[in-house]
């Protein structure tokens, strides 16, 4: 069986994504079942050029590190384009390869007084 | 030495060993100066019948020219106003030094002395500088008493010269058998005696007697010991106190050589035992006198004809090897201690003079603070006086137990110095001696070192401000000497005085005193004074001066229970009863503490064997302990203190009851001070408890209620029997009431049960203790109820049945804080003022949770409990058993915790509207950490659904 998989963007020039992998689980709170999409996890950062992370949620900070992949995973998108009576016509789309992830796999620091860290995560 | 001067020694042998064993050129002077003095006294008119005094304590034995020139002016037949005024004269005229103003008064001396006089100075002049550079050759110091100083040249040829001349010159054919100080004495006398005269003259009636009375000195400083031999203290000590002096000088003498100090020695030895079999005859001799003068020249001559003799190698030879053997002795501190009128002071005194040192005293009454007896020490002990005593000085502080503060500052001053000395002590080690001598005094300024000896005094060698000092002094304590020996000397100077005093009497006072000469010699003066003789039977009721010390507490309880002499009281029992009766009351009263002493005969009375078949003499004994614990009640309590004087007679009628002939074996007090300690301890530990209790139970509580009517039955309520030690599912609704309350009612006491080793708890708790660790009440309140013969029969719970309890409690503690912060935040956010009672926090509760309510999450169960805590009451037990029941879900107990604080912080949050949306927008999120690796869930997709 062919799958086709379609790539836009040309050699080199795909979006490059990344993995946030959690040991443990990101879980809301109760009031807030209903306004599940909109809520805002928690601030990424990198407090120095190296490769540490924190990642705050909650009063809860991880902190962690990037690693490579052994083995990159592409991102795709599936398109589906309805033609003829039988089915639709699946293509699947690339949309980025992910060569990193970014582990957190220590015990959460409890934070007692908030510190706001602005710094985003930059691939 | 030439043939006139051996002749003039020969009726004194002793003298002349030391003049062959230390033949020498500046003794020469001063023999010189005896020489004058003999001189003088054979041209004085013939003395007055012999005086019965025996003679005073001579000057320093280095008496300088200078000194003697005065004593000479006493021999002058002139009236002693006229005298003065003529001398006033000279001082005034002419310039300050010294031998001007010498020899002008000797123009002013009688003719008959001029021509020796002069000699001297004319000898002199051709020798004496005031710089010692002018002169060339040996030459030595001599300092006048007015601080002049100047250098006389030394010469062994000059010397003898002089000797000749002088001797061919002064001397008469006639030689004086007398000492010289009987003949100054006599002199004395007799210019006393014209002075007297001369004034009285105008009055008709001549008051002698009583001239004499006034003059008349103490017969304890009269017949003072004044050579080594004479003293009375034990002769062991009295060696050991020398041959520490004596270790001394290497250090203080600089380059004193050994061999000096022996030849002193062996010298002395022989000089002493001649005296002491010579002592009938002749013992108006100044025996001191003359051996340490020689001990000093010899000093002298050794180091110059050393230097003299030569090449420096052999000298440094000798010096080291010296060195090693002689040093300042291991303890710097001598420590002499002893009860009062045994002679400390005076074998003090004695041995250091006899060593060649200058004594400095520093008794009870000087000043005694820290600073002042600082300087003082260092001046002694470091300066070398440049005034006429050259001698090195040594340090006697005597009653350094006296006073306790003041005592304790010259304690901690030598402890200081001798703390110093150690640390600079190992580099001087290898230093040669001379160098060691030059450079420690030059150290002397910066360094507070001891270089003197020190000799402390004391009669209570366990003062509690010496305990430092005992430890680095070497400690000498007197013993009494024997009554013979005392007796001995009581009858010599009875006799001397002419007092009538039967040895037997003298033995009685010398036992009374407890060989206290000091005390027998003051009361022998005064009633000689008085013209009564001493009294045999009554010594008691005369006037005994005793100094003032207390006994050890020991003597005074052996005092107590012990009867003396039978045979003497029941021969004159009213007599002996009254001295009984006095000596007992004294003995009591100055020792002052007399709880101590009463203590002491309360636990000791009932080890004696008194004969008490009725019991009705330990019947007496106690009512009297009890009319004394009545009497010092009340005098504490009403500060009526004149009534103390009425205590000892306690102690003194127990003696009467209770005394036994045979010697009591007393104890020291112990149980009192060890049910005072425990008592205070249970009471700490009782007062920790009513805090820990919850005010609302606490203010019910008083201590001696509590511990005589309440903790019994509270021991029978915490431990029931009911409840069987199983899991707590197990249990049944009732049982789990039952526990819960138990719980509850613990909680609300503040008591729980703790490990405890099962040696502390000793057979009081009859739990099970085959494991060596039991848990037991915390605080021990079963311990209070320790009444000797009394048990609670409560019934004692398994094991395993207290730790469940332990765990249940520190739950419910932790339950409770949760609660008490809980409320303590509502009520802030609510701003309500709390009014003290229970109630209205709970109030508080009930609205946190209901609010809290919206959140159905894990937490909801402690929510319920406090909910239906606060529907009920917050003391009742009920809700315990909910709380187990939520709990048993949750994994550990920690994790609940947790959550609950969480949650109650949460849901405090949320009931402040404004705060609590502000929080739900920081956190909508919580992390959630999971144990373990990291597992990312891999799911197997078939490829069809990314194609369907």
């Amino acid at each position: 069986m062919e799958i086709r998989v379609r790539c836009n963007c040309g050699e080199g020039s795909c979006e490059e994504w990344g993995i946030v992998e959690l040991q443990g689980v990101v879980e809301p709170q109760p009031g807030f079942h209903d306004s599940l999409p909109n809520l805002h996890i928690g601030t990424l950062c990198r407090p120095s050029s190296q490769e540490v992370y924190t990642f705050t949620v909650g009063y809860h900070e991880l902190t962690g590190s990037k690693v490579p992949l052994k083995k990159p995973l592409v991102v795709l998108k599936k398109v589906k384009h309805p033609d003829g009576e039988s089915g639709c016509k699946v293509e699947l789309q690339v949309v980025g390869v992910i060569r990193h992830k970014i582990l957190f796999k220590n015990r959460p620091k409890a934070l007692i007084s908030k510190d706001s860290c602005e710094a985003t995560y930059d691939p | 030495m030439d043939v006139e001067d051996m002749e003039m020694d020969i009726p004194l042998p002793d003298e002349l060993e030391f003049l062959e064993s230390n033949f020498h050129e500046p003794e020469q002077n001063q023999e010189e100066e005896e020489d004058h003095h003999y001189h003088l006294a054979d041209l004085e008119p013939p003395a007055e019948p012999y005086s019965p005094q025996p003679p005073p304590d001579l000057e320093a034995p280095s008496v300088d020219i200078e000194s003697s020139g005065h004593k000479r002016s006493r021999s002058s037949s002139l009236p002693e106003e006229e005298k003065r005024a003529k001398v006033r004269v000279t001082v005034q005229e002419d310039s300050s030094t010294e031998e001007a103003a010498d020899e002008d008064w000797l123009r002013y001396s009688p003719p008959p002395q001029e021509p020796a006089a002069q000699e001297t100075t004319f000898a002199k002049e051709k020798t004496l500088s005031r710089f010692a550079s002018e002169i060339d050759g040996e030459c030595m110091p001599i300092t006048a008493p007015n601080g002049d100083r100047v250098y006389a040249k030394l010469t062994r040829f000059q010397g003898e010269e002089r000797v000749k001349t002088l001797d061919c010159n002064g001397y008469s054919a006639e030689l004086s058998s007398e000492p010289i100080n009987v003949i100054l004495e006599r002199l004395e006398q007799e210019a006393f005696a014209k002075a007297l005269e001369a004034s009285s003259e105008g009055q008709s009636v001549p008051d002698v007697p009583e001239a004499q009375m006034v003059n008349e000195q103490l017969w304890v400083d009269k017949y003072a010991p004044k050579s080594f031999t004479e003293l009375l203290s034990d002769e062991q000590t009295n060696r050991e106190v020398l041959l520490w002096l004596k270790q001394w000088d290497s250090v203080v003498f600089g380059s004193e050589i050994r061999s000096t100090s022996d030849d002193v020695l062996s010298a002395l030895k022989r000089h002493s035992s001649i005296v002491h079999n010579q002592k009938p005859l002749n013992s108006k001799f100044p025996r001191k006198n003359g051996g340490s003068k020689w001990s000093n020249g010899g000093r002298y001559v050794n180091s110059v004809s050393m230097d003299e003799s030569g090449s420096s190698k052999s000298i440094q030879d000798a010096w080291s090897t010296k060195s090693r053997n002689i040093g300042p002795p291991e303890q710097k501190i001598l420590l002499l201690c002893g009860p009062p009128g045994l002679g400390k002071t005076t074998l003090a005194h004695v041995a250091a003079k006899h060593c060649g040192y200058h004594v400095v005293e520093i008794n009870a009454s000087d000043d005694r603070s820290t600073s002042t007896i600082e300087a003082k020490i260092l001046d002694v002990v470091q300066m070398n006086s440049v005034l006429s005593d050259s001698r090195p000085k040594c340090l006697v502080v005597d009653e350094i137990d006296g006073a306790l503060g003041d005592g304790k500052g010259a304690v901690e001053v030598l402890l200081k110095m001798i703390s110093s000395e150690r640390k600079p002590d190992a580099g001087k080690q290898t230093v040669g001696k001379g160098q060691l001598e030059r450079k420690s005094s030059k150290k002397g300024s910066k360094t507070t070192s001891l270089s003197r000896p020190v000799i402390c005094i004391c009669n209570d060698l366990y003062a509690p401000a010496l305990r430092p000092l005992r430890q680095v002094a070497k400690v000498h304590i007197f013993v009494q000497p024997t009554v013979n020996r005392a007796v001995s000397r009581l009858t010599y100077i009875c006799k001397k005085e002419g007092m009538k005093a039967s040895a037997i009497a003298l033995t009685a006072l010398a036992e009374y005193t407890e060989c206290d000469i000091r005390s027998c010699l003051n009361t022998l003066q005064f009633l000689s004074k008085k013209k009564e003789d001493l009294n045999v039977f009554d010594i008691g009721s005369q006037v005994v001066g005793q100094k003032d010390t207390s006994k050890n507490v020991f003597d005074i309880w052996k005092e107590i229970f012990h009867k003396r002499r039978t045979k003497k009281s029941e021969r004159k029992s009213h007599r002996g009863n009254s001295f009984d009766f006095d000596s007992l009351y004294s003995l009591v009263s100055k020792r002052g503490d007399s709880d101590l002493i009463l203590d002491g005969i309360h636990e000791n009375v009932l080890r004696l064997n008194y004969h008490d078949p009725l019991m009705q003499k330990t019947v007496k004994c106690f009512n009297n302990l009890g009319v004394y614990d009545l009497l010092h009640q009340y005098i504490v309590h009403t500060h009526q203190m004149s009534l103390y004087v009425y205590l000892p007679l306690v102690a003194i009628t127990v003696h009467h009851i209770v005394s036994q002939v045979q010697k009591p074996n007393i104890e020291w007090p112990k149980s009192y001070q060890r049910y005072r300690t425990m008592m205070t301890e249970k009471m700490d530990i009782l007062n920790n408890w009513h805090h820990k209790i919850p005010p609302h139970i606490a203010r019910h509580l008083s201590a001696s209620s509590f511990v005589e009517d309440l903790i019994s039955p509270l021991l029978h309520i915490l431990s029931p029997p009911t409840i069987r030690p199983v899991a707590l599912q197990l249990l049944s609704d009732t049982e789990k009431n039952d526990l819960a309350q138990l719980v509850s009612k613990m909680v609300s006491y503040a008591i729980t049960y703790k490990t405890v080793k099962s040696d502390m708890l000793h057979q009081t708790l009859k739990s099970e203790l085959a494991d060596g660790l039991a848990l037991s009440f915390v605080p021990p309140i079963s311990d209070f109820i320790n009444f000797k013969d009394y048990t609670s029969n409560h019934y004692v719970l398994s094991v395993a049945m207290k730790q469940l309890l332990v765990h249940e409690v520190e739950k419910h503690k932790i339950l409770q804080v949760g609660v008490d912060k809980t409320r303590a935040l509502a009520n802030e956010g609510h701003e309500i003022i709390e009014t003290g009672t229970p109630n209205i926090p709970l109030a508080n509760t009930n609205v946190v949770a209901r609010k809290s309510n919206a959140n159905p999450t894990i937490v909801s169960s402690n929510l319920n409990t406090d909910k239906s805590s606060s529907a009920k009451d917050i003391g009742k037990p009920q809700n315990v058993g909910n709380i187990k029941k939520a709990t048993r879900s949750s994994s550990s107990f920690f994790d609940r915790f947790k959550k609950v604080n969480i949650k109650g912080v949460e849901s405090n949050d949320r009931s402040l509207p404004e705060e609590a949306i502000l929080e739900k927008d920081r956190y909508p999120l919580l992390f959630k950490y999971n144990e373990g690796f990291t597992n990312a869930v891999k799911r197997p997709v078939r490829i069809r659904e990314f194609l369907s």
